[in-house]
């Protein structure tokens, strides 16, 4: 087999999936289950393979099987110890050992924590709270304000506090409500704006696989 | 002695649970100090190993997720009916695009593709094809469900939803007497929308820092014993 004889096999590979995909659109159908199927074994055996050269094999290579010799036996313990948690998660499938399995997990959530931590309050939250005070340095007055208060007005939508009146009832002040409504206003204008981006990418990635599925056909057809 | 062997089990338990909490603080709190401490302290340095550790952790716990999926697949063969035909072709995907890993590798093709990698062809035919298909096919799905929002119940949200929804959509369309359109959209997404995301990220980082707090003190169910 050539590669050209390859990439025409992998053209009409192509060709065949997308219409397997497409025709979902008809009804929920056994060509689109099939589509969905080989993308599903396809993702789980690359994500494996990714897993294994991209991280496993060199972190193996570097601690337990170190051709340095220099390298401590410490360090070489290091090196089982990930892939030790790891084997650990297995036992969760047996209700019996299940709770041998935790190690790995609380390993993971603890490190994933302070990961997570730190990323919200340096990432996140100073930048933009900093961004959110400067509003009026790079706009006028109006935008300044507008950016100000819709940001403070979406932060108030999240925030369930309220009194609760001798029947039960939560109720909260006027000016909370008031807060909390324009807020609405706010988070309803930025989904919606973000679904009509979703919409245009979604759309830019339409026609981009039906222009590669046309030139395909019509190199086939030698036009 | 039934009950006291209840009582040690509960105890156990619960021992097991003090274990998992003083680990994952140790272990976050170290974690914390030795991302915003220098790079060449001993503690950034702690920090540094904790996150390739992780990072390898997570490696075998994709590896445990796709045992999982293909054991659970190779379970459903027998049964036919109740998709065991799709479960063959999961496990024949999986096989296929191993196997010709395995012969990019080892370098094993023959006459004209001597020293080609197949793989990486495969991945662009199959992986991003019926990736991008998908993600073509998402939108129609969002045209129809911006449709049936109206249809469902009209709302002052609604409205506002669907009105930002067209100013962006409008304002995407190169058209010579709608130029105000453009002006309109770019303003709705520097400011109002810029306003709303930035409150709604604050808000996601607020969030993080609460759940993550209460998991360093152990008041998640994540990692704790029934």
């Amino acid at each position: 087999m050539t590669v050209e004889n390859l990439d025409l096999i992998a053209g009409w590979a192509g060709l065949v999936l997308t219409l397997m995909v497409f025709s979902y659109l008809l009804a929920d159908n056994f060509l689109y289950r099939i589509a969905v199927h080989v993308l599903i074994g396809t993702a789980a055996a690359y994500i494996a393979i990714a897993a294994v050269e991209e991280v496993l094999l060199p972190w193996l290579r570097a601690t337990v099987f170190s051709d340095d010799a220099e390298t401590s036996a410490s360090i070489r313990a290091l090196g089982i110890l990930p892939i030790f948690l790891g084997a650990l998660l297995l036992l969760k499938a047996s209700p019996r050992f299940a709770r041998m399995g935790n190690f790995g997990t609380v390993f993971m959530i603890g490190i994933g924590t302070g990961v997570a931590l730190v990323g919200a309050v340096i990432g996140t939250v100073l930048p933009l709270a900093r961004d959110a005070s400067n509003s009026f340095d790079h706009e006028s007055v109006l935008n300044g304000a507008v950016l100000l208060v819709g940001t403070l007005c979406t932060l108030v939508y999240f925030q369930y506090l309220s009194r609760r009146r001798s029947d039960g009832e939560p109720v909260n002040r006027v000016h909370i409500r008031t807060l909390r409504f324009v807020g609405q206003g706010f988070v309803t204008l930025t989904l919606g704006a973000l679904y009509a981006s979703a919409i245009l990418t979604s759309l830019s990635i339409f026609s981009s696989v039906i222009q590669d599925q046309l030139r395909f056909i019509l190199d086939q057809l030698g036009g | 002695m039934q009950a006291d062997r209840k009582t040690r089990r509960r105890r156990r338990l619960k021992l097991g649970n003090a274990v998992n909490a003083t680990l994952v603080l140790a272990l976050g709190f170290t974690t914390m100090v030795g991302l915003i401490s220098p790079a060449d302290s001993t503690v950034g340095l702690t920090a540094d190993i904790f996150l390739q550790l992780a990072g390898v952790l997570a490696a075998v716990a994709v590896l445990v997720g796709v045992s999982n999926l293909l054991f659970v697949h190779l379970g459903r063969l027998p049964r036919v009916r109740k998709g065991g035909f799709y479960s063959l072709v999961v496990i024949l995907s999986a096989a296929a695009v191993t196997a010709v890993h395995v012969l990019d590798r080892t370098d094993a093709w023959g006459g004209d593709l001597e020293g080609e990698k197949v793989g990486p062809r495969l991945f662009g035919v199959i992986q991003v094809t019926l990736e991008s298909a998908l993600a073509g096919l998402v939108f129609f799905f969002l045209v129809y469900a911006a449709y049936r929002l109206m249809r469902h119940r009209v709302t002052w949200a609604n409205l506002v939803f669907l009105a930002a929804v067209l100013i962006v959509l409008v304002g995407w369309l190169p058209l010579k007497d709608w130029e105000g359109a453009g002006d309109v959209r770019d303003w709705l997404m520097e400011i109002p929308v810029t306003a709303g995301s930035r409150g709604l990220l604050i808000g996601i980082g607020l969030g993080t820092v609460t759940v993550g707090v209460r998991v360093l003190l152990g008041r998640e169910r994540a990692y704790r014993e029934p």
